[in-house]
């Protein structure tokens, strides 16, 4: 930690060192990039048979995710480039509109599988709590930052606050898996804003007795509060598979699958549990399966984790490279909510966490979900890039 | 110090998360994909999901007044796929046990298990009509490759009636999987193969489901995982009216049978071979079909059911009554004869070569002026002579040289002035030449001649042309010809009619109907209207400038005596209408007998005449229009008007319980401008959507192709 710092107050170096272009990390986008294009070809991969079985075009989810994707990287850009210290000036404002947002989609909003999380744009549906992540992010660091490293109990209320009540309004929609994600970027975040160890550790206790109680609601209460799924579906043909009640089931063939595809893998497009939509929600929550099987272990899962564990890497470095401790927050929030996200959907795949239905990041098919997470490692990037300019 | 020492701590702790989090799901994929695999990629082999296709039930076929014309009935089937066999030991027990048990015979089941002509792969209907005792006791035998289920079948309940329009369905032709490579057709799924039932395919169809199963290595269903519900096809309802249609074919029947037994005027050796005809009824007023029969005929019920080969032969194979799968009402092409000249009047008094009360001495022929030696002179029939008459008397005795005349002077006008083609213009103005639109599949357009058609034929095929010393030019001869409906000229039997309507309308020409609109019949929107096909008018034709009451006289006494100079003059069809109630339902037409070209190869003679009537009744207030052809049966006002006759009378008992129809709002199909959308194809992909037809736009159904199968009559006239 030391040394770095040591550099950045070496004022020997040229000025032109100060431009922000030249401290770009260009592993962050290439990792992101790479994975998303590779995520692309598995959307074909795990769509394409059914497409082509109902008469539609084979192409169609994989086309989409191009798109998404396309508009992503651009996102990215432009959340590169822009200094991050305008965004924090802005934070405020960004979180009404969120909150005006998230209201809104509970009224308007256009329901898909009992949650009331989208809105219909022709052709797309927008995710608000997607990108409402990112304003949590933001705004909770701009607070952070502003409390000077250390949070009282008076100040870790406030920062309790303006993660919780964006996440009420998702819990109305109801979309729990996504709530969670707010969870941990809390937890991330206030770890890292100097909440005191004691306060963290109550926090955490009480998380988990609520992660547990959700996650058991149905035995405990008789009602189940996760919704079966909260991912875009295009596909409502075979989609009944909710209907069997058996999450075991689902469980079990996307580690059938996973396990099938051993050392090397099926090969591309051949793997038999994903073509044959064994695995449901194959192009969405499921996605890492399809890797899994037809890529194998040695060209699928280990290339593919290694790279989100690299990418995990810089965006921690960045965070510690930071010139400021809005920086650093904003990339501890990043990286608790891509960790989570990712921890807990391939451990849902693997068969050691619960079915919730949040998105791979960079991999799922849906459009919010790719654009926020280019977004967020653009702010990455944009901190980062800033760490020498004034 | 202390609090950047703290943040990068705090920082470390989060890195140590990350890496903790990592090393979990590495170790658990390291366990997935190297440790346990053998034990997955069994499981994974062992367990699979089939998507199986489920077939939806096929519409139904309805008349106007909704009988119904094809429905479905379920039956007890058994399959046998021959695959499953593992040698023909196997197999012949499987066949004696079914013999046992069904009481088939063994040789039936053989002939139906071997059948040549289909998919190799596809399990095989052997015995259909099992009630469920007999299933549950094949099932019990737990024979290999055999299959005991419930399955819908197609059903006529009419059996021949009105067989030509609705048409059949039957075994996929080759090639049409590949065709419809997104409608999920199993190989074993039947398709519409001729009338509505193939034109309509894919709204009767409707769409396939899927189930996903779960089965293990041996194929047992482990579990069911889903169902995507097939969605049920839609009806058809027809504009024809079933009880006329048996009235028309029955008549028909009868009349041609009736001309089997009476002796050929041309060489009284022989009888009329009266090989089949055709007859329709159209109600002018918006083009409804509503009746058509062609015949010979057919149950198409024997496609389904199977047929015996007694049966095949004597009905497909006979020489005698060749085409009986053909609809010979729009795909049967004749020369029209007298009936044509209609046409002609109209052109000759448009062109101005005639008046309708110009005086013409017919002395039996008409001769082209210049020298050309006999073939110049053209002759009446039967060398008949007529005297000093005008155009109302020539149509009323059907005088051949007063047409002639008319075809020479049109000739004769020098070449720049399009006048010389006038008959042709109004031909084609009526419909000649091209297909009507009925939604009916493998219309007909039949061929209205002209110099380039003509030069077309004969370098298409000299042999057969030129061997006739026939000139290659458009030559008076020709025009001649034309002009009293023979030569190269060749029109179907709903043209003739189409063509009659519009002239009895007063010029509005529709594309005749024969569906009337299309209804759902899925669960939560049955009954509603899915496609509405209204009066479809193709153009509006002026006839002012045309003495109409002239022709109309002339028409109006074909079926009647009238009072000339020359006393009381008999049109042609007078005696097949003695007594028949001209005040009351005045017959108003035209006959026809039109000599055939070519030999009669089954009696290796050259063929008879075609008699044709055409016309419309009531006279006072026109509504139907009625077409009667008979192949080779002779004179058109002996052979064909009585038949006329009999439909006619039929059609005038059947009205008086028919409601008056709504006076409809006619719009000009095609009209410029006009912003009526195309059907969309996505008509029936979407279970909930349907389409509703914007007011004041007409629609009819865009015709598909569909490869001809069944046998063209011209082809087999040659």
């Amino acid at each position: 930690m030391m040394p770095q710092r040591s550099v950045l107050n070496d004022r020997s170096r040229h000025r032109a060192t100060q431009s922000p272009l030249r401290h770009i990390d260009w592993t962050l986008p290439a990792l992101a990039i790479g994975i998303a294009v590779f995520g692309g070809f598995m959307n074909y991969s795990s769509t394409w048979r059914l497409l082509e079985f109902n008469g539609d075009d084979p192409y169609f989810f994989a086309r989409r995710q191009a798109v998404f994707i396309s508009v992503g990287i651009f996102a990215m850009v432009i959340a590169a480039s822009v200094d991050y210290r305008i965004v924090r000036d802005f934070a405020p404002q960004l979180y009404l509109a969120i909150l005006v947002v998230l209201v809104a989609v509970l009224f308007i909003g256009k329901e898909v599988n009992g949650a009331k999380a989208w809105f219909q744009l022709p052709s797309f549906q927008l995710q608000p709590a997607e990108f409402g992540k990112l304003v949590v992010i933001v705004t909770l660091a701009s607070f952070a930052a502003n409390q000077g490293g250390r949070l009282g109990l008076n100040g870790l209320l406030n920062a309790i606050a303006i993660v919780v009540i964006p996440m009420v309004l998702i819990f109305r929609q109801p979309d729990i898996g996504t709530m969670l994600v707010y969870v941990a970027i809390m937890m991330g975040m206030l770890l890292i804003a100097g909440a005191k160890i004691r306060h963290i550790t109550v926090l955490s206790v009480l998380g988990i007795i609520m992660i547990v109680t959700v996650f058991n609601a149905e035995t405990l209460f008789g009602t189940p509060l996760l919704g079966e799924s909260q991912s875009d579906r295009l596909v409502a043909f075979l989609d009944q598979d909710a209907d069997l009640g058996d999450t075991g089931y689902n469980l079990d063939q996307s580690q059938i699958a996973l396990g099938a595809g051993g050392l090397t893998g099926r090969g591309w497009l051949q793997g038999t549990q994903t073509n044959l939509q064994l695995v449901p929600e194959q192009q969405t929550d499921f996605i890492f399966t399809a890797a899994g099987e037809e890529f194998g272990f040695m060209f699928g899962s280990l290339p593919l984790m290694s790279a989100y564990l690299l990418l995990m890497w810089r965006i921690l470095r960045a965070g510690q490279l930071s010139r400021d401790l809005f920086g650093t927050l904003v990339c501890a929030g990043v990286l608790s909510m891509l960790m989570y996200q990712i921890f807990q959907n391939l451990g849902m795949t693997m068969g050691i966490m619960p079915i919730t239905g949040i998105p791979l990041p960079f991999m799922s098919h849906g459009g919010s979900s790719i654009i926020t997470a280019f977004v967020a490692i653009g702010l990455v990037i944009n901190v980062r890039s800033h760490r020498f300019s004034s | 110090m202390s609090e950047e020492a703290n943040i990068g701590v705090r920082m470390a702790f989060l890195g140590v998360v990350v890496i903790g989090l990592f090393a979990a799901l590495f170790a658990r994929i390291w366990f997935l994909q190297v440790l346990a695999t053998e034990e997955f990629r069994v499981q994974a082999d062992t367990n699979q999901v089939r998507l199986v296709t489920t077939s939806p039930i096929r519409g139904r076929i309805l008349d106007r007044n909704g009988v119904i014309l094809a429905d479905n009935e379920y039956v007890g089937v058994l399959t046998v796929d021959p695959n499953e066999f593992a040698d023909d030991e196997q197999r012949d027990f499987v066949l004696s046990e079914i013999e046992r048990l069904t009481g088939e015979s063994r040789d039936d089941l053989l002939v139906r298990l071997e059948d040549a002509g289909a998919d190799p792969f596809a399990a095989r209907v052997v015995v259909a009509g099992l009630d469920e005792q007999m299933l549950e006791i094949v099932t019990e035998r737990a024979l290999p490759g055999v299959t005991a289920e419930v399955s819908a079948i197609r059903i006529y309940p009419q059996g021949a009636t009105a067989a030509h329009i609705v048409g059949y369905v039957g075994a996929q032709p080759k090639g049409w999987g590949a065709r419809h490579p997104n409608d999920r057709y199993l190989p074993s799924d039947p398709v519409g193969r001729s009338g509505i039932e193939a034109l309509f395919e894919q709204q009767l169809r409707g769409l396939p489901g899927a189930r996903k199963i779960e089965v293990d290595r041996t194929n047992r269903i482990v579990r069911e995982l889903g169902e995507d519900p097939s969605l049920a096809g839609h009806d058809v309802h027809l504009t024809i009216d079933l009880e006329l249609q048996a009235a028309v074919e029955f008549f028909l029947d009868e009349g041609l049978r009736g001309r089997r037994g009476v002796q050929s005027e041309d060489d009284d050796r022989f009888f009329y071979p009266a090989y089949g005809g055709s007859a329709i009824v159209l109600d002018i007023r918006n083009g409804d079909v509503l009746a058509m029969a062609s015949n010979p005929g057919f149950d198409p019920n024997w496609f389904i059911e199977g047929i015996s080969r007694e049966q095949f032969d004597s009905t497909f194979n006979d020489p005698l009554r060749p085409g009986a799968l053909n609809n010979r009402a729009v795909q049967g092409l004749y020369a029209p004869g007298s009936v044509f000249k209609l046409v002609t009047s109209i052109a000759g008094t448009r062109a101005g070569v005639i008046g309708g009360r110009t005086q013409f001495e017919d002395e039996g022929f008409f001769e082209v002026p210049r020298d050309c030696g006999s073939t110049c002179r053209f002759r009446n029939a039967g060398n008949a002579v007529y005297g000093n008459i005008d155009l109302s008397l020539a149509i009323t005795q059907s005088s051949d040289a007063y047409f002639y005349s008319i075809g020479y002077d049109l000739w004769n006008i020098p070449e720049p002035d399009e006048r010389q083609w006038a008959i042709q213009d109004a031909a084609k103005d009526l419909g000649f030449g091209q297909q009507t639109g009925v939604q009916l599949p493998f219309e007909k357009a039949g061929r209205v001649p002209d110099a380039e058609i003509k030069r077309n034929l004969f370098e298409a095929r000299p042999d057969v042309y030129l061997a006739e010393e026939n000139s290659i030019f458009w030559v008076p001869g020709d025009n001649i010809n034309l002009s009293v409906g023979q030569g190269f000229l060749t029109v179907t039997p709903l043209q003739l009619v189409n063509a009659y309507a519009t002239w009895a309308n007063g010029g509005t020409m529709f594309q005749p109907n024969i569906a009337d609109r299309i209804e759902s019949r899925r669960v939560g929107t049955v009954g509603d209207v899915v496609l509405e096909i209204g009066p479809r008018v193709v153009r509006q034709l002026d006839f002012s400038d045309v003495p109409r009451s002239v022709i109309n006289e002339g028409l109006e006494g074909v079926t009647i005596a009238r009072n000339t100079r020359s006393g009381l003059t008999e049109g042609t069809a007078f005696t097949a209408f003695r007594g028949w109630d001209n005040r009351g339902y005045g017959v108003v037409g035209k006959t026809g007998t039109a000599e055939a070209d070519g030999i009669n190869r089954a009696l290796g003679r050259k063929k008879e005449d075609t008699a044709v009537f055409v016309g419309w009744a009531p006279r006072d207030d026109p509504r139907y229009a009625v077409v009667v052809v008979l192949e080779e049966a002779g004179f058109g006002g002996e052979a064909a008007a009585p038949v006329a006759r009999n439909i006619i009378d039929a059609l005038r008992k059947l009205e008086q319980n028919w409601e008056d129809p709504e006076d409809l709002p006619l719009v000009p199909v095609d009209q410029p401008g006009s912003s009526c959308p195309q059907i969309p194809i996505t008509l029936l992909r979407d279970p909930t959507y349907i389409f509703r037809v914007p007011e004041g736009c007409p629609y009819g159904i865009p015709t598909p192709v569909i490869t001809a199968t069944t046998v063209d009559p011209e082809a087999e006239n040659q």
